[in-house]
């Protein structure tokens, strides 16, 4: 295992224990803040549960990713092959990403029932808007000198975006997930808090309405450690994929 | 495509393919009932969204035990039990004709209906007495509503009327308590943030009992104040093109209810399908024994439960107007017995 990991799982660690000792040392109640055994024990005997509740969450988040991905790629080349809209459109999306969930997620239930797909929009809707901004700069910032050379080879402005501009915009896509993903986790949670039947949300928002803080705590460990697994995959993607840039400091 | 694309896609393939099936249990299966429910009908369909979270309220219990036990079946008709958060998002969905039946808290259904006028409607009342009550530490020696005076005192939401008015029965000044926006958090109670706390009497007392505190609680009525409970609303359209539903519907719940009252362990039994591992089922207890004494009291009108009476919301819809909380509200536009006449046949 590289150091660096070494480093991160002792940091952890030390988190844990500090936390642990916390609870003992000042005798607090669980109902106040669940000692980690506690949780551990609850998410272990309540498995099965949590097991299938990750998989919608996660489920969601995904579809969820995705959907603002191809949403924020569409966009963003549209605009970048057509840039007299992008001030409309960019006001458009600001718009959209200031709106307050709490006011969306009824509409969205009353258009699209109560099933998995509002969930899956809200995630949408929160991941687009940073994917968007990244992307744009991405295909917009190439070297001016670059631009020209292609141009000099009379290549047609779609051949300078599918040859140069889509190609350089990687690193910036790449940024844009992985501020995008964790939000993705993030927006999948949000959107089972408004009403949801399965999923980690739901259980988080039973188990405070319960005041039940170990079950309350499970999902977060859950969330975190998926938060942590989806940007090391990030990063490994992106080695793969943009090969001609050094990604990481200690490279 | 190499192997690594391969392995990825297969991956979200199977992320966003695995989704479980939802948890919302299917009603069970012939029901027997031995009653003659109206023979007939065409099968009806309709979606009921209980006012909050999936617990004990005697509303909420009225639909799981139906549906569990069949007595929706029994009526033809097919109820999807869906759950709000408690926001208002059930009361707009029910507006627009999303869902036909939900639940709400009669003080906050005249509140609607005054401003922003929502189209909605109580069909029956469950709840004869307020759901609300205020407590205090038994420690701190607070007696009276007259010992408020001095102290902080917390609300959910708006302050509410009724603490006003009860506060000015026992003749304490309002002006001399400092009140706080609370949320749902009865530590604040229990870590001597507040002295007073805004309780639903059916379940914080519960929690804070539970954490080893002994409590003082106040609730209105006792004062003389009028305080309604939940009820079961629908939309003005869906009570003018559908009453047929309705009629089924309560029919179906009441018995429910009235199964729950004679087989309160079952029905707890029930509610913890719908809610999970995270629920305390000695707290649905409690939540369930403590709405069961305010289902019928004695106004009148034989007992009969869900009964509701213009008097009893007008009381309400005046002491709400003379402490501020509406513009004035036709009452006639708020309730309707309709239903209950065509359930108890009446």
């Amino acid at each position: 295992m590289k150091r660096s990991t070494w480093i991160a799982g002792i940091i952890v660690l030390v988190f844990l224990l500090l936390w642990q000792g916390m609870v003992w040392l000042f005798k607090l109640p669980p109902y106040l803040l669940p000692a980690p055994s506690l949780v551990v024990l609850t998410l272990v005997t309540n498995a099965s549960m949590y097991a299938s509740a990750t998989l919608v969450t996660l489920g969601e988040a995904l579809a969820g990713l995705l959907l603002g991905l191809l949403a924020s790629v569409l966009i963003a080349s549209l605009l970048s092959l057509r840039p007299a809209l992008e001030e409309g459109v960019m006001t458009l999306a600001i718009l959209v990403k200031s709106t307050p969930l709490v006011a969306i997620a009824p509409l969205l239930t009353l258009w699209f029932g109560f099933g998995i797909l509002p969930k899956i929009l809200i995630t949408s809707l929160v991941t687009f808007f940073p994917l968007l901004v990244n992307l744009l700069t991405g295909l917009q910032r190439v070297d001016r000198a670059l631009i020209d050379l292609f141009k000099s080879w009379n290549a047609s402005r779609w051949e300078i975006y599918s040859n140069l501009r889509l190609p350089s915009s990687l690193p910036f896509l790449f940024a844009g997930l992985k501020i995008s993903a964790p939000l993705a986790l993030i927006g999948a949670v949000v959107g089972e808090w408004t009403g949801a039947s399965n999923g980690l949300g739901r259980i988080m928002w039973l188990a405070y309405s319960n005041l039940n803080l170990p079950y309350l705590f499970a999902p977060i460990l859950i969330l975190s450690l998926a938060g942590m697994l989806v940007f090391r995959f990030l990063i490994w993607i992106e080695k793969k994929c943009i090969f001609w840039q050094a990604i990481s400091m200690d490279e | 495509m190499n192997r690594f694309l391969r392995v990825t896609l297969l991956l979200i393939v199977l992320l966003t393919a695995c989704q479980p099936a939802k948890t919302t249990p299917v009603p069970s299966v012939t029901p027997v009932s031995t009653e003659t429910a109206v023979p007939t009908a065409a099968p009806m369909k309709m979606t009921f969204m209980a006012g909050y979270k999936p617990q004990a309220d005697l509303p909420f219990v009225g639909v799981y035990v139906a549906q569990e036990k069949g007595f929706f079946a029994a009526e033809n008709l097919q109820v999807a039990i869906e759950h709000s958060q408690g926001q208002g998002a059930h009361l707009q969905l029910t507006a627009s004709g999303k869902v036909q039946v939900t639940t709400q808290d009669a003080a906050v259904l005249l509140q609607r209906r005054a401003d922003p006028s929502l189209p909605l409607v109580s069909f029956a009342l469950i709840g004869q007495r307020g759901q609300q009550a205020y407590a205090a530490l038994e420690s701190s020696g607070i007696k009276t509503p007259k010992d408020w005076e001095g102290r902080i005192v917390g609300y959910k939401g708006t302050p509410p009327p009724d603490m006003f008015a009860m506060l000015k029965q026992a003749g304490a000044d309002p002006a001399k308590i400092d009140l706080v926006n609370v949320g749902f958090d009865p530590r604040l109670l229990s870590e001597g943030k507040v002295d007073i706390y805004p309780v639903f009497k059916s379940n914080e007392p519960y929690l804070l009992q539970s954490w080893g505190y002994k409590l003082v609680l106040w609730d209105p009525a006792d004062f003389g104040v009028p305080t309604l409970g939940l009820a079961y609303v629908t939309s003005d359209d869906t009570l003018k093109q559908n009453p047929e539903m309705l009629t089924r519907f309560l029919r179906a719940s009441l018995k429910g209810i009235q199964y729950a009252s004679q087989n309160p362990d079952e029905a707890i039994n029930i509610v913890m399908k719908y809610a999970g591992p995270e629920t305390d089922p000695k707290l649905m207890r409690y939540m369930l024994d403590a709405e069961m004494k305010d289902l019928v009291i004695d106004t009148g009108h034989a007992n009969l439960p869900g009964w509701q009476t213009k008097a009893q919301w007008q009381a309400l819809a005046d002491m709400l107007q003379q402490n501020g909380a509406i513009k004035p509200v036709d009452v006639d536009q708020v309730i309707t017995t309709k239903i209950l006449e065509a359930v108890y046949g009446k």
